[in-house]
């Protein structure tokens, strides 16, 4: 069976074994749970001891109480990851066995984080490194051990890069001639333009 | 398969029919905790410094040697995973008691599979797959050519080595990837050849 909040792929088996998991607990609390997970994708810390508190009713072990915020932070991320509206997810999860209340609980906690979600997995996508700040000088070059008198411009370009892996600020520096910098300005004044037209 | 132990070996070993099996027993107890957690010099202080309370006066080195004798004999034994016979008859060389042999056998046989799987964890190993991460891209234009449809996955693979994590970072058009996808198929298929099952099953 093909589930569009996996992708267009079928439902992985365990899953399917903590659906029932899911319906032990009343959809009120399943709610709340949610609401938690639903802060831990955002990238907040988990309060691990309010979910103990609110599965303690339906007496879970604590390899229980792992698999459903594992089944949670699933369904959730997954949803979002292919963009499927509160409905369709509400109805694809009645099919796999989840009582309606508890469907619809969960969705409707799904809507209303959708965007913010959305918005932290972009963030959270992979890229190789971030420009964090440029920083400039411009010169004037008087005389030379060449030329006596020179009376040239020089610009001094000094870009901090962070790198994607370690998260730390790399600098990197360089000088250029007044001309090599009216190109590069030119070149990346064109590059700008065809990046607003696309967006 | 019988183990041969250098005479310097069996000197330090020796040294074990001098004293009871109770020390024995408690030197057999200390030469596994130091293959599970790694060797503590002021055990051996300690013991010196017992055995002068008991009247044995016996220097930190030859319980150190005692110590390092018995951890060979478990080691070798485990590693080759020697028979009972012939741990026996291997233990029999150095000439000691009834009860003394009829012990350290009991120590090799209590100890061998948990010794056998720390030395399992010993073999050099690659670095392995942890997770990966990627996103693919459309080049639509370059310095010198605008209109461009260029599609391309990068993809970073984080791998494990021995808990240091590492990445490696590659960039593929979609037709290798494809290509990739297929060949690493092809090997997972492999497995259901009859070759392969037959091997399997003679392993298991």
């Amino acid at each position: 069976m093909r589930f569009r909040f996996c992708g267009d792929l079928d439902c992985p088996d365990w899953v399917l074994a903590e659906i029932s998991t899911l319906a032990k607990i009343s959809s009120v609390k399943l709610k709340l749970i949610c609401g938690q997970v639903l802060k831990d994708l955002q990238g907040e810390r988990i309060d691990y001891e309010k979910i103990l508190k609110l599965t303690s009713d339906a007496r879970f072990e604590s390899g229980d109480v792992k698999a459903t915020i594992a089944v949670l932070s699933f369904i959730l991320s997954s949803a979002a990851k292919h963009s499927v509206d509160s409905d369709s997810l509400s109805s694809e999860l009645q099919q796999l066995g989840l009582p309606k209340e508890h469907a619809t609980g969960l969705c409707r906690s799904y809507e209303e984080k959708q965007s913010p979600l959305q918005d932290s997995l972009r963030t959270r996508s992979l890229r190789l490194n971030h420009l964090d700040s440029v920083s400039w000088r411009v010169d004037q070059t008087l005389s030379s051990s060449e030329l006596q008198q020179v009376n040239e411009p020089l610009v001094h370009l000094k870009f901090t890069v962070r790198d994607g892996d370690r998260g730390v600020m790399e600098p990197f520096a360089m000088s250029m001639s007044a001309e090599k910098f009216r190109v590069l300005l030119a070149e990346l004044r064109q590059a700008h333009a065809m990046m607003k037209t696309l967006s | 398969m019988l183990l041969v132990l250098s005479e310097e070996r069996k000197e330090h070993l020796g040294f074990l029919t001098q004293v009871d099996s109770a020390v024995v027993g408690e030197f057999g107890r200390i030469a596994v905790e130091f293959l599970r957690k790694g060797t503590n010099p002021k055990i051996y202080e300690g013991a010196a410094s017992k055995s002068k309370r008991r009247k044995l006066n016996v220097s930190s080195d030859v319980i150190q040697h005692g110590v390092e004798g018995l951890t060979y004999l478990l080691t070798e034994g485990s590693k080759l995973m020697i028979s009972e016979i012939d741990f026996q008859d291997s233990v029999l060389v150095l000439g000691f008691s009834e009860e003394l042999n009829k012990l350290l056998l009991q120590l090799y046989l209590d100890n061998r599979k948990e010794i056998r799987s720390i030395l399992g964890e010993l073999a050099p190993k690659l670095p392995s797959y942890h997770s990966l991460e990627w996103r693919l891209d459309v080049q639509l234009a370059s310095r010198s050519l605008r209109q461009q449809i260029k599609p391309a996955v990068t993809i970073k693979l984080h791998l494990d080595q021995n808990g240091d994590q590492t990445t490696k970072i590659l960039q593929t058009d979609p037709a290798t990837l494809l290509h990739l996808i297929q060949q690493l198929e092809q090997a997972l298929g492999e497995m259901k050849t009859n070759h392969c099952r037959r091997i399997v099953r003679n392993i298991k």
